[in-house]
Parts: C-alpha cells; structure tokens; sequence
C-alpha cells in the first residue's frame, strides 16, 4: 500500500511537470525565435512587491532593465516605473499542444517586455526557450525510449522463447552492442548525412538513432523474465491444458515483462533526455533557432558566456526535477515489482 | 494390448503403462566433460482405470521428473509410456497437446500454479476457453458445478488466487483440472504444503470424486502414511528407480528395501512409547 502511495506521489510530479512543458505555449509569455536585439544577455529579472517610495503594491511588479552607459552587456533597472505584471493576457499566436490555435498567456506586461530567467545572445526569452526546448527534449527521450523497448521486447522475446542458436547468436549481438563507444558511433552516422538537415528531419533521426542504440539492456532482461516465466507453474500447467505457445506468450509470458519494461522505461527516458541534450549540445542535434535544452546549453561552449552570464546555466538546473522525478518512479516501480517473486531474481543479475 | 493382472486382483487394460523409461539430464559446464544426471533410471509400471498408484520417495529421487514426463511436459530420453494403448512418447506437438488435456498435472505449491495476476474465475475457465467447445453459459454451468464439487463457494470467484487460503487454492487448481474431466489426475506432492486437517479434507474428497467419477490417481509423495491411506499401491522409488513395489500392507508389514524402511522410519507415530517400530 505504501509503495503505491509514493508510486502515485511520483507519477503526480511527473504529470504536472510534462503538463506544464506540454502547455509551453500558455506558460511561456514569448515566442521561443523572437529575437530582441536591444537586451542581449539580459539577466534575470526580480519580482517586487515594494517600490522605491516604499509603497506596497499588492500585484507584483518588476522593473523594466536598460543598458548601462558605455557598456553592452550590463544593465540597470529603471526604478521610475514600475511595470505591473498582468496574469492571463494576450499575446503572441501558438499552437496548443501542437494544434489549437490560441493567443492567452499565464502572464506578461503590458509595455515592455518580461525576461524571468534572462536573455541569449540575440536577446531570445530563456523561459520560453527552456519550456518550448522541453517538448523537444522530452520528446526526444520518449519517443527514443519507446523504440528501444518496442526493439528490446522482441529481441528478448525471440531469444528467451526460442533459446538455442538464436538466443545465443542475439545475446552475444547485445554483448557487442552494449560494447560499442555510441557517442562516436553517432559522429560517424552523422558524418554520412548532409550538413543541413530539417529540424523535423534531425529530431527523427535522433530519435532513431539513440533508440536503436539501447535495445541491448532490456533485450537480456527481458529474455530473463521470459525464461523464467517459462518454467513457473502456471505456465506448466496452461501447457498442460493444451495451450499452444502463443497463448502462453500472449496471456502469462507477456504480462511478466511489464513491469520490467516499466522499470526500463523510467530509467531510459532520463538517460535518452541527456542524450539529446549532449548531441544537441554539439551541434549534432536539433538545428537552430529552434530550442532544445541542448542547444540552450551549446551557448556555454563559449568562455566568455561561461564565465559571464549566470543565467544560461538555469535550464540545467532546471532537468534536475525531471530526472529526479523519474528516478523516483524507476526506484519504486522496481519496489512494487520485487514484490514479484521472479522479478527480485531478475534485478539480482 | 495385453491384459494384465493389477495389485487390485482385476483383468483390466491399464490406463497407463511405463516401460523402462529413462531421463538423463545433462550439464554442460565450460571445461571438462559433460555431467550427466541420472534422473529416471528405466522405471516401469502399470496403473489401471479407478484406482490410486502411491510414488513415494525422499527428495531427489525422480518422483517429479517422472510425473513431468507422465504430464507430457518434458520428453524421456528412452522409453515408452502408453495411454489408453497409444504411445505418448514420440508424439508431435498436436497430438500431445490432445494428450496432456486427459492426464492433468496438480502441482505442489498451488500459489505458484494459479497466475497471480488473474482472478479465480479466469485461472477457472483458462481449460474450458482453450477447449474453444463451449459458449460463456456452458462455461458458467460447468465453472458452477465444479466449484461445488469441490467444496468452493462461488463468490470466491472475484478473488485473486493471492487472497484465498491454501487449502481453497489446492481445491482451485483441483476443479480447474477437473474441467477437463481428465482421466488421469497426477498429484506431485499436491497435499504437502497443506495443513494438516485441509490435506484430511482435500484427501477425503478426492477419494470421494474416485468413487463417484472413477477416476484414477497417480500420487507422488514422500509421505508414506498418506500413500497408504490413499493407495491401491505404493511404488517406492530411490535414486530414479523403483526399488519395491505391492499394495500398502506388504509395503508396511514387511519391507524389502531400505529406502522403504528409511520412509517407514520417518512416519512420525502418536501416543506409542516404543521405538521399536523406529529401530526395524
């Protein structure tokens, strides 16, 4: 009962972050390409609740920020005005969730512009940019987990089913794959496609290829689960009912691997997520101007901006609730899962 | 076939009939020579329609390779075993599967042979669906029937096997056999991890289904007080053989064998101060 209480806890988390990355367009008060040339490297800017005269105002404000006499990165807030922030106002046109068309945002000023996590170098909102580049990003690592998987639970299937020269031949496949520097095998795959790709085109064939990359991993665990759940009774005794052996795959082998498969997902959809970003943050990912959490970290490649401005550091920081999220699940799925009597033998490999 | 003279003294075609059946396994380690297991050593044996066979033996000595092979479930290295007259031995997969439906197979730990993930009325009709004969009010009439006969009330039927009781779990996969109304129910140590008062009742009633449904038992144990309460005979095996075979009052009164007089010697016996029957 406890396990599925924290279960709950963490898939609630999980939940809330993807919705609020999957509503980008409403969080986000800008959109992800609009450049603003006249604020590069803006830093973050602060609520306020009390002004300079020391009146109190009950609807934060903040202050609009102006460059600073003879230089171009360092800025200073006008305390003249007060810009209050207004909630649910019109803004630029998104698609939400990809299709509806839709102009409401969660906040925003009415005469300048607000930057709550700073500005890039050409002067682009980082929190629209680090909430658009999570779609990319997160789904980069879903879709990439749920090719491995598809891959795993066939190649460990077949192998855990058929046994003999197949299993052997397949296992010692993963062996090799598992084997494999993949980040300079990627270099290599890239090396074969044209320097400019399409977005959508470079975001599938990341997907693609990080997927295929890991089948590995799940491959041999689920080629344990089957095996094993070859041998349990009930198998033995749906045989002895007459069953042929796609009935026992489909209705008592099959169930078995789900929860390892849940356990293999939680844990592969972070590691997909980095992934992405450590492709992207070469340069091997999703082009610009359109934002990953990749490209919004490429920027620190640069020393000057590595030393510089803070701020572009902020999108890492902000994938620790996600990972941690999905930590969590992987860790008390593989709770509830040990309540399995084989698949504590599974996690003793 | 031949007509053969069984313990029960009637000429009868055996339901079943072994004949040196042997199973060797073997492992394969990376250096050195194979090992080899001798797991049946040509056993050989006859039971006839409606009556009960007793195997027992201490652990290890091939009773559950033996009811696996009898199952259907693993093929002997040599040997034939005959069912109804045909051998079942050198079947393909078809046609064994037509076979394993009439000798059911009830397992030790009856938590591991119902799916946990299922409730009880799906472990109850899996036989009857993979039969593909009946419609959903058969299968509910036959389900219905079953579950009394085997003393389980029928709102047990929403459960998980996990939430019933061990005794009502042994009665489940009982009935679940019985479905198939099998000639041959093999019972691999199917009461020893029972109770003592449910493996009464769960001996009790499958002595009463042998009178009213004439069916006919093949009961793997290492318990010989309850081979001999059960059995028209009692085969005692030892290292993959039978070492000594006759109805149970021969085996009791007087032993050949010392694996026999080892079981004997285990029989745990109350309100007796002597130990002579021990030291025999």
């Amino acid at each position: 009962m406890r396990v599925r209480r924290v279960l709950t806890r963490w898939l609630v988390t999980l939940g809330v972050l993807h919705g609020i990355v999957g509503f980008a367009g409403f969080f986000a008060p800008y959109d992800p390409v609009e450049q603003d040339r006249k604020s590069p490297y803006l830093p973050p800017m602060r609520f306020h609740l009390i002004d300079g005269q020391g009146h109190f105002h009950a609807r934060p404000f903040v202050y609009a920020l102006k460059l600073r006499e003879g230089s171009f990165d360092r800025y200073v807030e006008n305390t003249t005005e007060p810009q209050p922030v207004r909630f649910f106002m019109k803004g630029a046109r998104y698609r939400l969730l990809g299709f509806l068309p839709c102009r409401r945002h969660l906040f925003g000023l009415e005469n300048t512009r607000i930057y709550l996590l700073g500005t890039d170098a050409y002067g682009r909102d980082q929190l629209s940019r680090l909430l658009f580049g999570g779609q990319v990003s997160l789904l980069a690592g879903l879709l990439g987990a749920g090719i491995t998987l598809s891959i795993g639970l066939c190649i460990g299937a077949v192998a855990g089913s058929f046994g003999g020269w197949r299993d052997s031949l397949l296992m010692r496949l993963a062996e090799l794959f598992m084997a494999l520097p993949w980040l300079y095998v990627l270099f290599a795959i890239r090396a074969f496609l044209p320097l400019a790709v399409s977005p959508l085109r470079a975001f599938f064939l990341i997907i693609t290829v990080i997927g295929i990359v890991g089948w590995a991993r799940p491959a041999r665990l689920v080629r344990g689960v089957v095996l094993s759940a070859k041998e349990r009774d009930f198998v033995r005794a749906a045989r002895g009912f007459g069953a042929t052996h796609g009935y026992l795959f489909r209705r008592h082998i099959l169930p078995e691997t789900s929860s390892v498969l849940l356990t293999q997902a939680a844990i592969l959809i972070p590691q997909y997520v980095l992934a992405e970003m450590t492709l992207s943050f070469l340069g091997l990912g999703v082009p610009e101007p359109v934002p990953s959490w990749g490209n919004l970290l490429s920027s620190l490649q640069q020393y000057s901006v590595l030393v510089s401005y803070w701020w572009i550091y902020l999108p890492a920081l902000a994938m620790v609730p996600f990972f941690l999220g999905y930590l969590g699940l992987a860790s008390s799925l593989q709770e509830r899962g040990a309540a399995y009597k084989i698949e504590s033998r599974i996690w003793g490999i | 076939m031949k007509v053969e003279a069984t313990a029960t003294g009637k000429n009868v075609h055996p339901l079943l009939k072994v004949e040196n059946l042997v199973k060797r396994y073997t492992k394969r380690s990376l250096a050195g020579t194979p090992e080899e297991l001798l797991a049946l050593d040509s056993v050989s044996f006859t039971i006839s329609p409606g009556t009960t066979l007793a195997v027992v033996g201490e652990s290890g000595s091939g009773k559950s390779t033996l009811a696996n092979c009898l199952a259907c479930l693993e093929s002997p290295t040599s040997g034939n075993i005959w069912f109804e007259g045909k051998d079942i031995v050198k079947l393909e997969e078809r046609a064994c599967r037509q076979v394993r439906r009439q000798i059911q197979l009830i397992f030790q730990d009856p938590a591991s042979s119902l799916n946990p993930r299922w409730s009880a009325f799906e472990v109850l009709v899996e036989p009857l669906i993979l039969q593909r004969k009946f419609n959903r009010e058969e299968i509910k009439k036959r389900v219905n029937y079953w579950l009394g006969r085997v003393g389980l009330s029928q709102d047990i039927v929403g459960r998980s096997p996990m939430e019933l009781s061990g005794g009502q779990r042994q009665r489940l996969a009982i009935a679940r056999a019985l479905t198939l109304e099998p000639k041959l129910l093999i019972l691999d140590e199917a009461l020893s991890a029972l109770d003592c008062s449910v493996q009464a009742q769960i001996a009790n009633l499958l002595m009463e289904l042998q009178g009213s449904l004439g069916m006919t038992y093949l009961f793997i144990t290492h318990d010989l007080a309850m081979a001999a309460h059960f059995a028209d005979e009692i085969a005692v095996m030892d290292r993959g053989r039978i070492v000594e075979q006759g109805p149970p009052n021969k085996i009791f009164i007087q032993p050949e064998q010392e694996t026999t007089r080892r079981l004997l010697a285990a029989v745990p016996r109350i309100g007796r101060g002597d130990q002579s029957a021990l030291e025999r």
